[in-house]
């Protein structure tokens, strides 16, 4: 997976490296901003009231 | 003889090249399997990482902004000069701060403003007020739910608060000072014991309460876990079923968040009692708030 990502960046190696870096961050972004608020209430960890 | 000395690098380059092995079918899974769970791995410790520091950050955001609004209402309606004899009144809008919360033995820094509501979105702001339980320095019970990991954690050291210790509770009009009731296991001794403490002056068991015989307040003690589906521990008098007139309730605080630390198995409720109300003044701060 990582390999065929390597395989399919354009550009010449210290191009790449910015673009994996670029990739990487988007990611991280993505999971951060989006995906993990959408999961956090679904998940058993932080639920602090009692029915009222 | 030319012609040799010519060919001779020609059959260098002839040779050929020791080939790339190609990988198979089963190699390319594997190692796609082994990327994959390295990848699970690393989301989930950026999970952990959003959950314990990024919900912080936008979290204190929030409470910041909602204490901006609190304050600028307070400022906005001092203009009219408050009537003492009128009653307190509150706009609770939902996910909206009416008040603020401190608990000096946490530092002077550990200050919070209160929402009104529990839903999710309002706990990211700051700790909820239960709607629909009693408001600060009235009879029943004044319940508010805070988070306990990320999102500021207001009620991240909830299991540290012991008896007596201060919860005071800032309004429009009035500094309400709540106090930690005696924990089941100090119940028994408390008259020699922890009741000679200065800080205890006017706290007691509840269950001693002037009432006869079986108090409504018998199961009420200043700490407690129970499970998730206990919602009795903010009825206006917890854990009775019974009604209790308005004016024979006890003006209690409860503070509610999840146990242990990281799960939601359970809940940590802490009951607390009031003992003391000032008027708020230019100038004046709550002793209460000086103690550590």
């Amino acid at each position: 997976m990582y390999g065929w990502i390597w395989r399919h960046l354009p550009g010449p190696t210290p191009v790449r490296v910015l673009e994996a870096l670029v990739l990487a961050l988007a990611i991280i972004a993505l999971l951060m901003f989006v995906v993990f608020p959408w999961a956090e209430p679904l998940l058993p960890f932080n639920n602090v009231t009692t029915p009222s | 003889m030319v012609d040799r000395v010519d060919d001779e690098p020609e059959t260098v380059r002839v040779q050929r090249p020791t080939p790339v092995p190609v990988d198979g079918p089963l190699r390319k899974a594997v190692r796609g399997f082994g990327e994959l769970m390295i990848t699970a791995g690393l989301v989930i410790l950026l999970f952990v990482v959003y959950e314990v520091y990024v919900t912080d950050i936008l979290s204190a955001e929030k409470q910041d902004e909602a204490t901006t609004a609190l304050d600028d209402k307070w400022n906005s309606n001092t203009v009219e000069p408050v009537d003492p004899q009128r009653q307190v009144q509150y706009d609770l809008i939902d996910g909206q701060a009416f008040a603020k919360m401190y608990i000096p033995v946490f530092g002077p820094d550990y200050h919070f403003s209160i929402v009104e509501g529990t839903t999710d979105k309002n706990l990211e702001v700051g700790p909820g007020h239960y709607i629909g339980t009693a408001l600060p320095g009235n009879p029943g019970n004044f319940s508010v739910a805070g988070h306990r990991v990320g999102k500021g954690a207001p009620f991240n050291d909830l299991d540290l608060l012991s008896s007596c210790d201060a919860i005071v509770v800032e309004t429009q009009t009035t500094w309400v000072v709540y106090r930690m009731l005696p924990t089941t296991g100090e119940e028994a001794g408390w008259a020699e014991g922890k009741a000679k403490n200065p800080k205890c002056a006017k706290v007691a068991p509840l269950k001693d309460l002037a009432n006869t015989g079986a108090s409504p307040y018998a199961k009420t003690v200043g700490q407690e876990i129970v499970t998730p589906a206990q919602g009795e521990v903010i009825s206006p008098v917890p854990h009775f079923a019974g009604e209790v007139p308005v004016a024979q309730q006890a003006a209690l605080m409860t503070l509610t968040t999840c146990h242990p630390r990281f799960s939601d198995k359970q809940r940590l409720i802490v009951h607390a009692v009031l003992t003391m109300s000032y008027p708020k003044a230019n100038g004046f701060v709550p002793p209460e708030l000086k103690e550590q």
